[in-house]
């Protein structure tokens, strides 16, 4: 027991050393790919209007001119001090954009994930259970379908059907503006926001806006939740415990949930936090799409105006974010899998 | 058990609430905004709030950090400045002076209106003005307008009430410049000296409006200013400015009622169809100076030559351009001065007529014994002045192949490349847009014809380098009205640029909207005040 308990400490440690040499390879690739793409906020900005000296005049000012070791080490400074900085474009502090846009888009992502577990789980698992029948067969195809389809072809389609022709659903946005004028701010989180305000319209409306994003992101992920537990479910159903469970007559359906179902969770579990970055990027184009006002969506912006700070900034976050979660999956992992040890 | 019943009862109820809001009432809220406390405005009823969609950008609410129309929208609502442009013209009145004067050439002075308070009830008095203009300078932010007061020498305060401004030359043109952003009145109390204050409510000016919620890239609310003493009169309650993404959503919410006014930048082909759409919206136009054109590298073959030059200008059908590419929203341009603006001519008209004439075009260039086909490579950019471009150019390039007498091949850049390149003789012809400063001529001129102007494409003109000089320290408005003619005809003989098309404002309104058209000037000053809803 001692030794299961040193082993695992030992792997604990181990796994978050790593981390440090991976995070300095992020930190520099992103400052890297920032410096290589061509053109800066000043050329984007003012390209047009000031003539080649005075726009080297206010590169010089903003500190762009200086050598690209002295930028390098004062990102790192900056990173390391927990320290964002401005953006240059926009002048809003770092922290501020992750806080406001960060709220955004987590509101979207948890909607999202909902969304692929409600429609994905049942779905997976009556698939599974019904391997090679006419619903497995549709199933499958409903899964490949939704994750293989663009998010902004998706989204574009939803807004065509749901907001052009049927006026259902608001095309954009996370509130209307009246609303989101009205509502005072809490949490950057305008469900939470509403609830907490007992504003049942800027609720309904929140919801309405939240709608058509969530679902189109949610289609994404259900694909893969579909995939997941169809297949962890059959193998589950083929084990010994499960024929055992069968033998003792034990009804379908509670084989199914209790014993299969679980087991094959294990899995799903750890894959689906690995999609924490597939959530990211879908974000990204999801937000572009629904004009929705999340981190992927500012990301977006401050890229067209080649906004280092910005862009080094959020992608650092997102960076962290990722690395932070695939620590996380490996600690669950070898807390319930002791095969995985170092 | 339990925990996993929990879970699956909560994302149940979240999924239904989700599809609940989908399928239920059809209307959005926000399809009558204002509604609630306000009232219908007709004659003597209550006004009301004003949703404004845009897709411009605001880099900063801080007079010091921005020199950009979608900031200045901001700003012109929030801060006074000196001077102001009268809406509907191109004349500069007093705002927070009672009047303004040139002492002599270079020096200019402004009187203050007495008892002006900035929205906090700080004292606005000349101290406060010498403050705003002089941290623009220092800060001198990257982003910000320090460069239009490069000609100002000094600004001091003589009193309370008065400011003098001494400059370096003299500069007729310098009340327009009190007019950007750059002129805004700032609360020194509130501002700090060398940094830029962040945005938010605390941005305190002396403006129609006062900024009571702000978040970057969402949303800008604005409400009365109760302490503003100028002679602006509200149209409304309050103003929404609503941040969108593209042009797609803009439409599509001024077509919901999302938004009551939809303004920079619906695409020609939105345009076009939403003046289809009789039954839920208005299409407003009004008087634009954005303007586009072609530049020459005078340095680089075949735009050295001026026989090519001017054979190009023969060959461009500019009202082709503005009919087929942007169904008619924008005007054929006839001199980089666009028509609106005191001392426009036509010249390009006048010496190239308003037609194609190939028969001109291969005359010129056989007097210069140019052996035709001439190989032209023309760039243009996608990424500034929209995928519209695109169509633009493939128009000029047929236009140019028409005649016979062109082989043009059409290259584009992204414009971070693009526009580091052409001031590095990289291009021969380039596609360049130019949106003004200020109404006047001069910001049509000197900046495109000044020693190789800003783009660096070698044209010197000793004759127009002096005209501009003239015109700029004139005092006789009928001699400079002279000059700027004079200058327009000069360049237009020697075609360093050609010029395409200007730009008309544009905005999609619901029915019930009024204003829009008020407010539609060259100055570009979006008038928030002036915009009522019935």
């Amino acid at each position: 027991m001692a030794s299961s308990g040193g082993s695992l400490r030992r792997y604990a440690l181990t796994r978050l050393a790593l981390v440090i040499p991976m995070v300095l390879i992020l930190l520099t690739v992103v400052f890297l790919l920032m410096r290589v793409a061509p053109g800066d906020p000043i050329q984007a900005a003012l390209g047009g209007k000031l003539s080649p000296a005075q726009l080297e005049e206010k590169r010089r000012a903003a500190g762009f001119t200086k050598p690209l070791i002295v930028q390098y080490v004062d990102y790192l400074k900056q990173v390391f001090s927990l320290n964002l900085g401005t953006a240059i474009t926009d002048n809003q502090p770092i922290t501020t954009v992750l806080k406001v846009n960060g709220a955004a888009t987590l509101e979207l992502s948890v909607a999202a994930s909902i969304i692929a577990l409600v429609i994905g789980v049942p779905i997976g698992l009556r698939a599974g259970r019904l391997r090679d029948s006419a619903f497995d067969a549709g199933g499958r195809l409903f899964g490949i379908i939704t994750y293989a389809a663009p998010v902004f072809f998706v989204g574009l389609l939803f807004q065509l059907v749901f907001s052009k022709w049927l006026n259902w659903l608001p095309n954009s946005g996370m509130l209307s503006p009246i609303d989101q004028a009205e509502l005072p701010t809490h949490t950057h989180l305008s469900v939470v926001d509403a609830i907490w305000d007992h504003n049942m319209s800027a609720f309904i409306d929140s919801l309405k806006h939240l709608a058509m994003p969530s679902f189109t992101l949610g289609l994404l992920l259900c694909g893969v939740v579909i995939r997941l537990i169809r297949t962890n479910l059959i193998q589950t159903l083929k084990g010994d415990y499960v024929e055992a469970a069968r033998a003792r007559g034990v009804p379908e359906h509670k084989v199914v949930m209790r014993h299969a179902f679980r087991n094959a969770l294990v899995p799903v579990v750890t894959v689906m936090g690995l999609q924490a970055a597939l959530l990211l990027s879908g974000a990204v184009l999801t937000e572009e799409t629904f004009n929705w006002p999340g981190i992927g969506n500012q990301l977006v912006t401050y890229l067209n105006n080649r906004d280092y700070t910005a862009v080094q900034g959020i992608i650092t976050i997102f960076a962290l974010a990722v690395v932070f979660i695939s620590l996380l999956i490996d600690f669950v992992n070898a807390a319930i899998d002791p095969r995985v040890r170092y | 058990m339990r925990r996993q019943q929990l879970f699956a009862t909560v994302a149940v109820v979240a999924t239904l609430s989700l599809a609940a809001a989908a399928c239920s009432s059809s209307k959005p809220k926000a399809a009558s905004p204002g509604s609630g406390t306000a009232s219908a405005p007709a004659a003597g009823g209550k006004l009301q709030q004003v949703v404004l969609g845009t897709t411009d950008k605001v880099i900063s609410i801080d007079p010091a950090g921005a020199y950009d129309e979608g900031s200045w929208v901001l700003q012109w609502n929030i801060y006074q400045a000196l001077l102001k442009i009268k809406a509907g013209t191109a004349d500069v009145v007093p705002d927070a002076a009672s009047g303004c004067s040139w002492t002599n050439t270079t020096t200019y002075t402004c009187k203050l209106v007495p008892g002006l308070t900035f929205s906090n009830g700080d004292p606005l008095d000349a101290a406060a003005v010498v403050y705003s203009i002089q941290r623009v300078v220092k800060i001198n932010d990257p982003n910000g307008p320090s460069s239009l007061l490069s000609s100002m020498k000094s600004v001091a305060a003589q009193g309370t009430d008065t400011v003098v401004f001494t400059l370096n030359a003299p500069n007729s043109v310098f009340p327009y410049i009190l007019t950007t952003g750059a002129g805004n009145i700032v609360d020194p109390k509130v501002f700090p000296a060398d940094k830029l204050l962040p945005d938010g409510p605390g941005d305190i000016g002396s403006g129609v409006y006062t900024l009571s919620k702000y978040t970057a890239n969402q949303q800008a609310v604005l409400t009365p200013n109760k302490k503003y003493k100028g002679d602006d009169v509200l149209a409304n309650k309050g103003f929404i400015v609503h941040y969108e993404q593209t042009p797609a959503t803009l439409k599509l919410d001024v077509e919901q009622g999302n938004v009551d006014v939809a303004w920079r930048s619906l695409s020609p082909t939105d345009i076009a169809s939403l003046q289809t759409e009789t039954s839920k919206v208005k299409v407003v136009k009004g008087n634009g100076i954005e303007i586009r054109y072609l530049v020459f590298n005078t340095s680089l073959p075949p735009a050295k030559d001026l026989a090519t030059r001017q054979a190009v200008a023969y060959s461009i059908d500019r009202n082709a351009i503005a009919n087929n590419v942007y169904n008619g929203t924008v005007t054929p341009l006839y001199s980089m001065v666009p028509a609106g603006l005191t001392g426009a001519t036509q010249a390009y008209k006048d010496a190239y007529g308003a037609t194609p004439d190939p028969a001109k075009a291969k005359a010129v260039l056989a007097a210069a014994g140019i052996t035709t086909p001439v190989n032209i490579t023309i760039w243009w950019t996608p990424s500034h002045y929209g995928a519209v471009s695109g169509d633009e150019y493939t128009e000029i390039k047929r236009e140019l192949e028409a005649t016979g007498l062109f082989k043009v091949t059409l290259q584009s850049a992204e414009w971070d490349a693009y526009s580091k390149a052409y001031p590095k003789d990289q291009y021969e012809a380039f596609e360049l847009g130019w949106f003004p400063d200020y109404p006047d001529a001069d910001d049509y001129l000197a900046p495109f014809y000044l020693k190789g102007g800003f783009y660096n494409n070698h044209y010197d003109n000793p004759a127009i380098d002096t005209l501009l000089t003239q015109e700029e320290g004139e005092t006789d408005a009928t001699k400079r009205l002279g000059e700027l003619q004079q200058i327009q005809t000069l360049a237009a003989k020697d075609v360093p640029t050609i010029p395409i098309w200007q730009g008309n404002q544009v905005a999609a309104t619901g029915l019930t909207v009024t204003g829009v058209d008020k407010t539609f000037d060259p100055s570009y000053i979006f008038r928030m005040w002036l915009i009522g809803k019935s």
